[in-house]
């Protein structure tokens, strides 16, 4: 996912955290789109990797940001192989994520957002299925600054960040590739470091843990390596680890940035030949993507952002091409 | 500032891993232990077999007497076995207990579950279908769908059950002890039993278990083995048969396979799946009879339903395929279709949570164990409620498995005779929840094969009647919520199993078991 991507950054650096955020969840919103994966089930998780951004807002500000992604993908990885399925044709996945993020205090940051996302395969497809649609998980993340040092011709910062998703309503994760998420609760913890130079280059790279619980499927049994008579499914843990090259140009107005996303499950099993994936399915992929944020100088405080973003490796994943933007508005509440 | 927060940070991160460490352990088979039987049903050995033509068919030799230096050696053996035994040894006998029967049939959908994928299309848009002669494909063999995996179970079953007739049969003649009554020093893993052990019925059952099973998923040979060979062991290491016994069972549960499969071998079903042009002619037929016919809608087309020809496959207990074909579904665009059609539609734009639950409880799609499955499993259940012995529970199994394939044949014979088209031909930008089989929409397998399975299992157990009646119906009615079926598909269906199972029940209630 990108969620780096998807960072929006307010207009001001504060508000970028919470824009990233966003994009996390922008990206969980496209994994599904990709695939079965379980991406799509994620947005807590794209909350969690929030964390990717190094930008803090200062106590008593406040940032809204409201982001639009369309994803879509026509082949996917059925375990390593890759793949067209025209049961399914191109699935799409649009998601509209509304965040807010608060300056608790200038080292502490607060982020909330909630995802609608929205799955459907194209005409025609041979599976005649019907998408999905729906508020998918409550992200909440925390991110605590840790060290900002001038070393050099710049400075260096670190973060630390730690996210719980939940589901808010009762989708069902066990419909892919259209369920709008994982359907469980998730635990993040992650690590951030930026160096940023003078000149306005930088360099960010960070890297995570997703601990997943269980979701409950409509079905007490079902296939994992051997039979399984439960409803719940495991949805197996994951690394999570991204890096992004950025500039800041323009007076400090524009940013642009290239970004890397992977991540990678620590169990789970293949989805089987032609079969449908699964929440227990082992997850893997690389993504590469651009993000650009502008903030609109004579209207203080706004922003509007755009990424894009392309899954080019991967494992019971979709092969996902996912378009975003969004805008961010930051403005301070207490003084 | 900093510290608390550092400290929050350190709770939290405990805190997840807690949450992460406390998560639920998934029970990956039924969990029951060895248990006292309620009865041993002394005159077992009595009752009528479904293929053999008595307990005599198969002959096994007198037992040398528990005072013989012949057993005297076996039962030494035993103890010095026992007192040696591995962890893993012991786990193993706890796994097995003294119900086999149900350990099997858990094997025998787990591989349904593993083998029931449909093969998908090639790079150029044709299909390969699974090759009993190239098991291996790809598509690997076989595509364990409802038929297949009902017939799997059927002969597994009624092997299993004509087996330990047999060996029950032969227990009470020779009535050869346990080995704990012999030699009180053995604490047997299972408990005491006054059922004799000669032959043993464990012995029966992993043998008669490994060869049908071998035979249905011939990709499994190895594997089989090695559950059959473990299952073997664990007799003499659980204290419950000594060698001579064991080999005894083993000796009746290979001949009862060979009886079973020679059955099998000509029931009908290689031709199931038939060509193209036998599959095209079977439509034009429908078609010149009721002017409407099913076509596949996948991408790219099937160009063969699946087994158009299981109707043709040698029904257990049911004299002709006419006696129990339902009459003819409303005419497409009728009045009757109409209210149907709607039906569908208001589902569609109404799903309720609970109808989706319900829709997605009774899927038992490919990858799953399948309806069949699905019955075998709370069969199973009920044996372990009402603590049945092998050979209640063999008895249970076959005529609920022989009805249930019964029912698979003969709902397959009306969905082929009338080819009737699927809600997704019929209504115009209609979309389900569940994907739509192969194969034409009238009359509902699943409702077919639980009206058979619930018959039986209502007769087996008079106390869940009306339970498994209430199962069969919901059953029923998930398809109806998954947009696949119609909803006379469905009524119709279970009207069918119903009248399909009686033929079973009926035989049942002559086998001297009641």
């Amino acid at each position: 996912m990108d969620k780096f991507l998807l960072t929006t950054r307010c207009a001001c650096n504060s508000c970028t955290i919470f824009a990233r955020r966003f994009c996390h969840i922008v990206k969980a919103g496209m994994k599904p789109v990709l695939g079965f994966l379980f991406f799509l089930s994620g947005i807590g998780s794209i909350q969690a990797q929030t964390p990717s951004d190094a930008i803090m807002m200062k106590r008593g500000e406040l940032c809204f940001a409201l982001a639009y992604e369309y994803g879509s993908f026509d082949e996917y990885w059925e375990g390593t192989d890759l793949r067209k399925n025209e049961t399914i044709a191109t699935v799409s996945r649009q998601a509209l994520m509304p965040m807010v993020a608060v300056g608790i205090i200038d080292k502490l940051n607060f982020y909330l957002g909630v995802p609608y996302i929205k799955t459907e395969s194209s005409e025609p497809n041979g599976g005649h299925l019907q998408g999905v649609d729906g508020f998918q998980d409550l992200s909440l993340a925390l991110k605590y600054e840790i060290l900002n040092k001038e070393i050099a011709k710049g400075s260096l910062a670190l973060f630390a960040a730690g996210g719980y998703s939940t589901p808010i309503t009762n989708y069902l994760s066990d419909y892919r590739p259209y369920s709008i998420g994982n359907g469980t609760n998730e635990w993040s913890l992650r690590g951030i470091a930026e160096y940023k130079l003078e000149m306005g280059l930088y360099a960010r790279a960070a890297g995570g843990h997703l601990f997943r619980g269980q979701t409950e499927a409509e079905r007490d049994y079902y296939y994992n390596n051997g039979s399984y008579y439960t409803s719940w499914m495991d949805v197996p843990n994951a690394w999570e680890y991204s890096a992004a090259i950025g500039i800041w140009m323009l007076d400090n107005s524009l940013r642009l940035e290239a970004t890397y996303y992977g991540l990678k499950s620590t169990s789970g099993d293949d989805i089987r030949k032609y079969n449908a994936p699964q929440p227990t399915n082992k997850v893997q992929f690389d993504q590469v993507g651009f993000f650009g944020q502008y903030y609109i100088k004579p209207i203080k405080g706004l922003g509007v952002l755009a990424y894009y973003n392309q899954i080019f490796d991967g494992r019971n994943m979709s092969k996902s091409t996912t378009f975003g933007g969004g805008l961010t508005y930051q403005f301070k509440v207490l003084n | 500032m900093r510290k608390n927060i550092i400290t929050l940070f350190i709770c939290s991160c405990l805190g997840m891993l807690l949450v992460a460490s406390c998560e639920n352990e998934l029970p990956t088979r039924a969990n029951y232990s060895a248990y006292d039987f309620t009865g041993l049903d002394v005159d077992g050995g009595s009752w009528t077999p479904i293929l053999l033509n008595g307990p005599g068919q198969i002959t096994i030799s007198v037992p040398e007497d528990v005072s013989s230096a012949a057993y005297q050696a076996e039962l030494s053996s035993l103890k010095s076995t026992i007192a040696n035994l591995t962890g893993d040894q012991r786990d193993i006998v706890n796994y097995w207990t003294n119900n086999p029967i149900l350990r099997w049939n858990e094997i025998a959908l787990e591989l349904a579950a593993k083998y029931n994928l449909i093969p998908g299309p090639n790079d150029d848009g044709t299909y390969t279908l699974p090759n009993p002669a190239n098991p291996a494909g790809p598509p690997p063999f076989p595509f364990a769908h409802p038929p297949y995996t009902s017939r799997a179970l059927a002969y597994l079953s009624v092997a299993q059950f004509d087996g330990l007739i047999t060996a029950w049969s032969y227990k009470y003649e020779f009535n050869r002890p346990a080995p704990s009554e012999v030699d009180n020093s053995i604490i047997p893993a299972y408990g005491e039993t006054d059922l004799p052990s000669y032959p043993s019925d464990g012995a029966v059952i992993a043998e008669a278990s490994r060869a049908i099973l071998t035979a249905m998923f011939p990709l499994e040979k190895d594997y089989l083995q090695v559950k059959a060979d473990e299952h073997l062991s664990s007799l003499v290491w659980a204290g419950a048969n000594v060698e001579s016994d064991v080999s005894a069972g083993k000796f009746i549960g290979s001949e009862v396979a060979k009886v079973a499969l020679s059955r099998a071998a000509n029931d009908g079903m290689k031709n199931a799946q038939t060509p193209k042009p036998k599959s095209d002619s079977i439509k034009a037929s429908a078609f010149a009879r009721f002017g409407w016919s099913w076509t596949n809608q996948e991408i790219p087309v099937r160009p063969v339903g699946l087994t158009p020809l299981f109707s043709k496959v040698r029904m257990w207990n049911v004299p002709s395929l006419e006696s129990v074909r339902p009459g003819p579904p409303p005419a497409i665009g009728s009045a009757e279709f109409e209210v149907a059609a709607k039906e569908l539609q208001d589902i569609q734009n109404n799903m309720t949570e609970g109808m989706r639950k319900i829709a997605n409880w009774w899927q038992d799609g490919l990858g799953t164990y399948t309806p069949p499955g699905h019955w075998n499993r709370f069969a199973k259940e009920f044996m372990i409620k009402y603590k049945e012995n092998p050979l209640r529970s063999a008895r249970t199994f076959a005529y609920m498995n022989m009805a249930i394939m019964d029912a698979g044949i003969s709902c397959w014979d009306a969905k082929y005779f009338y080819h009737y088209p699927r809600p997704i031909e019929t209504i115009p930008g209609f979309k389900t929840i569940l994907g739509t089989p192969n194969f034409p929409s009238y009359t509902s397998g699943h409702s077919t094969f639980s009206a058979a399975a619930s018959e039986v299992l209502s007769y087996v157990y008079p106390a869940e009647a009306t339970l498994c009646e209430q199962w069969a119906l919901e059953a029923a009615e998930s398809r109806i919520y998954g947009g696949i079926h119609y909803r006379f598909d469905s009524e119709v269906g279970i009207t069918q199993g119903k009248a399909v199972a009686k033929y079973t029940v009926d035989r049942a209630k002559l086998d001297g078991a009641d």
